[in-house]
């Protein structure tokens, strides 16, 4: 039989060199329970030129919170990129309908058309959180991969039975950066432990790797000033971030900045960069009381710290958290072409 | 039925000249005042695999739930709908790049089956799983047949060099895989398959099999006095289907052999196997006959069929397109390309129809054949031209042995693990697997209508 001659490659030194593969990060939250949330969110695609978003998740089980993720990822990468669906936990708490989501993806155009479009109607829309998280973190080099939780620990729990999941995040993660807890020993707890006590100390006692955890201190501390609003989103005469801003409270106001905090400090740590806004603690154990209070005790062998603001840099840190959150979107596409969305609409 | 004292064994042969031709199920199998699992047929389940993925807005419709009319690729399965279970949004995550770049079809198809990421290279290849799941079924019911599983294809037998971006040949032109290192090649000339059913030639030198070639004596010729023995114990009914089921086998073998005088190359450069017919459909005909025959006899419970190699660029000269069909899935958008796109998805299905239309009247115990298979028609790629490993394009045929609620559109949420199919699919073939590639769970809804 006659062998077909097939068109072969180009030798490899004769191919240009790849663009070197940007850190992902992973982002896990409960949308539409606090602004600091979308804020957070806002950061990690503002901050496309050094770090990828490689997978978003919510903690809830409100369908709208992950339409916002999805209307938040088309409106930062574009309408024509294609992104990894979003994951939702069918077994998280269902949060009362949200005006910091509802605002936005309710806008309508002159042509009646939304103003943020997503693609998710249904729960068919979105996927199981340990999917993504898994799919995600394939992408990574060894040690390569972060996560930003700033939800309640629901969801990354949850992602560590999937069967693999636990040995993919001790290989493929260097941090898991998540706004959780009040350290070194909180009065009180964070509602976002509290939102699931059980699933936090399973966090802090079972995950595989490193944790830096951002307590809520040092959200009050570097809050996000309500101003930056109406000054650095008017570039876009509709923009989701300050839509939800502005209907989640009413205006003016400066919202603490827990989450935020962590996106920011997750981006450097990818990126291995000079940390510029904030300390570490030394290494210990973060333990959640009953009552979902957090305490942490010293101990060099402890795979935890909790993030500390440096006092010097309050300003810089305020900065970067808006002109990041405000940044424009990516000029280039990230990805090829978003395919045609064949499964939808659906009719009943 | 005619109620005997002793039943015929399930896996009764009609033997002669190394000739061995397995039996349909006859009530003459069932025995007396037999009930439940005892007159039960077995479930069979056959992966029909196509390359370069589809063209979706024409395959998918635009509901879900109960099977209406179906879009433009799938029009010529209306009359079957009643048993397909359209299901979406199943997902191969590990046939995606991930780390390792292009390379979407030579990934797709080796990950098919196995669930498993794909080593790049083009010497050693390899699949970071133990075996296909037709070849881990095997191990657990291979033995209750004569073959533990078929393995049939219709074009290009190579297994090395480099067909995609650096994958081997071995990927692209395989979908089972008894190890992580060896690919079982499917079978694509006809009269192989032919021989190996029946026992026919298959020690026979090349002479020999010319001077047997020569005495026009078919496998039939050879069991006749086996079968006119049979006869007389059967009932007429049994008799009809022991009838038709011959006829069947006889008309293989006819067109084997006109196949086998015909040399016209079927691709530039490329000699055709001796026994496939140079047109495609006849070709698809002569090899899912056979498969009947096989599922019908019992010869096999498993089978998995590429129809076409994977990034095949096989013109479809049968309808008019000379144009390569990998080629024209990257039309970028050219309505003209994508048009012959459509019409070679719509070809396939035509042909798959005719066989679904062949099956859909035979009959097996109380109930029909088609009642105990499981067909799984689909591809390892959704979009070609864009190389999507999401929402898999599939159909999942028959009853499963009364297991499958069909005639609906299922979808599942997105991103959820085709593998998690391959579970369900062995659950049905009583082989319950905890987890299997990157299976999360089963699929739920597969048998609630």
């Amino acid at each position: 039989m006659q062998e077909i001659k097939l068109p072969q490659p180009p030798p490899a030194a004769a191919r240009p060199p790849r663009p070197a593969q940007l850190p992902g990060i992973f982002f896990d939250s409960d949308m539409g329970a606090n602004i600091d949330a979308v804020l957070a969110l806002a950061v990690l695609y503002g901050s496309y030129a050094k770090v990828k978003v490689i997978g978003v998740s919510v903690s809830n089980a409100n369908l709208q919170a992950a339409a916002f993720c999805d209307a938040m990822g088309r409106f930062y990468l574009g309408g024509a990129q294609y992104y990894a669906p979003v994951g939702l936990s069918e077994n998280g708490r269902k949060l009362p309908e949200a005006a910091m989501l509802a605002k936005p993806l309710g806008l309508k155009s002159a042509e009646d058309k939304p103003v943020f479009s997503s693609d998710v109607r249904s729960i068919l829309d979105t996927a199981d959180t340990p999917i993504v998280l898994r799919n995600a973190l394939l992408t990574q080099k060894a040690g390569e991969g972060t996560i930003v939780s700033a939800g309640p620990a629901t969801s990354l729990v949850r992602a560590l039975s999937m069967p693999g999941n636990k040995e993919l995040v001790a290989a493929n993660t260097g941090v898991l950066v998540a706004a959780l807890g009040s350290f070194p020993n909180g009065a009180a707890a964070d509602p976002r432990v509290k939102a699931d006590v059980s699933a936090a100390r399973r966090l802090f006692a079972e995950w595989p790797g490193p944790i830096v955890a951002v307590g809520t201190e040092l959200g009050s501390a570097l809050p996000y000033p309500g101003a930056s609003i109406e000054a650095d989103f008017s570039w876009s005469p509709n923009h989701p971030v300050a839509e939800a801003y502005r209907a989640f409270r009413a205006m003016p106001y400066d919202a603490p900045s827990q989450a935020i905090a962590a996106a920011l400090y997750a981006v450097g740590a990818a990126t291995g960069s000079k940390n510029e806004f904030f300390q570490l603690s030394e290494p210990g154990t973060i333990e959640v009381l009953e009552d979902g209070r957090t305490k942490f005790a010293l101990g060099a062998s402890g795979r935890h710290r909790y993030l500390i603001a440096k006092p010097d840099a309050r300003d810089a840190a305020i900065k970067a958290y808006t002109s990041l959150a405000s940044a424009k979107p990516a000029p280039t596409p990230q990805r090829g072409p978003r395919p045609p969305q064949a499964n939808a609409p659906l009719k009943p | 039925m005619i109620i005997k004292k002793k039943a015929l064994p399930r896996r009764t042969f009609l033997r002669g000249m190394g000739v061995a031709v397995g039996l349909p199920f006859l009530d003459a199998m069932v025995p007396a005042l037999a009930s439940g699992a005892a007159k039960k047929p077995p479930v069979r389940l056959a992966f029909f695999y196509l390359p370069n993925g589809i063209d979706m807005p024409n395959w998918n419709p635009d509901y879900t739930g109960k099977l209406g009319e179906l879009p433009r690729i799938l029009k010529p399965l209306e009359p079957y709908r009643s048993d397909i279970l359209m299901l979406g949004n199943l997902t191969h995550n590990y046939a995606r790049g991930l780390l390792d770049g292009g390379g979407d079809h030579g990934r797709c198809s080796a990950n098919y089956l196995t669930g498993a990421h794909v080593k790049k290279s083009t010497t050693e290849i390899h699949v970071d799983g133990p075996m296909s799941m037709d070849q881990l079924l095997a191990t657990h019911i291979g033995k209750q047949t004569k073959f533990p599983t078929l393995e049939i294809g219709m074009e290009d037998p190579r297994q090395s060099g480099s067909c995609d971006s650096g994958y081997s040949c071995a990927y692209t032109n395989n979908l089972a895989w008894k190890s992580s290192t060896q690919p079982l090649p499917p079978i694509l000339d006809p009269r192989v398959l032919f021989e190996r059913l029946f026992g026919a030639n298959a020690d026979l030198t090349p002479a020999e099999r010319a001077r047997q070639s020569r005495s026009r004596a078919r496998v039939l010729d050879f069991v006749q006095g086996e079968t006119q023995k049979l006869e007389q114990d059967l009932g007429p009914s049994d008799r009809h289907k022991l009838d038709e089921y011959l006829t069947g086998i006889r008309s293989i073998e006819q067109q084997i052999e006109r196949a086998s005088k015909d040399e016209t190359p079927v691709h530039p450069g490329m000699a055709k196997p001796a026994g496939a017919p140079v047109d495609f459909g006849e070709h698809f005909k002569l090899l899912t006959d056979m498969l009947t025959v096989a599922f019908q006899a019992d010869l096999t419970r498993i089978a998995t069929f590429m129809i076409t190699r994977e990034g095949t660029s096989r013109p479809y000269r049968e309808i008019g397109i000379s144009d390569g069909h990998h080629p024209l899935t990257h039309h970028g958008g050219k309505a003209d390309q994508l048009a012959k796109v459509t019409q070679i998805n719509e070809y396939h299905v035509r042909n798959f129809a005719a066989w679904m239309e062949r099956l859909s009247t035979l009959k097996e115990g109380d109930g029909r054949l088609m009642d105990n298979l499981m067909l799984v028609y689909g591809a390892g790629l959704n979009d070609g031209n864009r190389h999507l490993h999401e929402d898999l394009p599939t159909l999942l045929i028959g009853g499963g042995g009364g297991t499958l609620k069909s005639g609906r559109r299922v979808i599942f949420r997105r991103e959820t693990p085709f593998c998690n199919l391959h579970l369900s699919l062995m659950d049905r073939m009583g082989v319950e697997v905890e987890s299997f590639g990157d299976s999360f769970g089963r699929l739920a809804g597969l048998d609630v209508a």
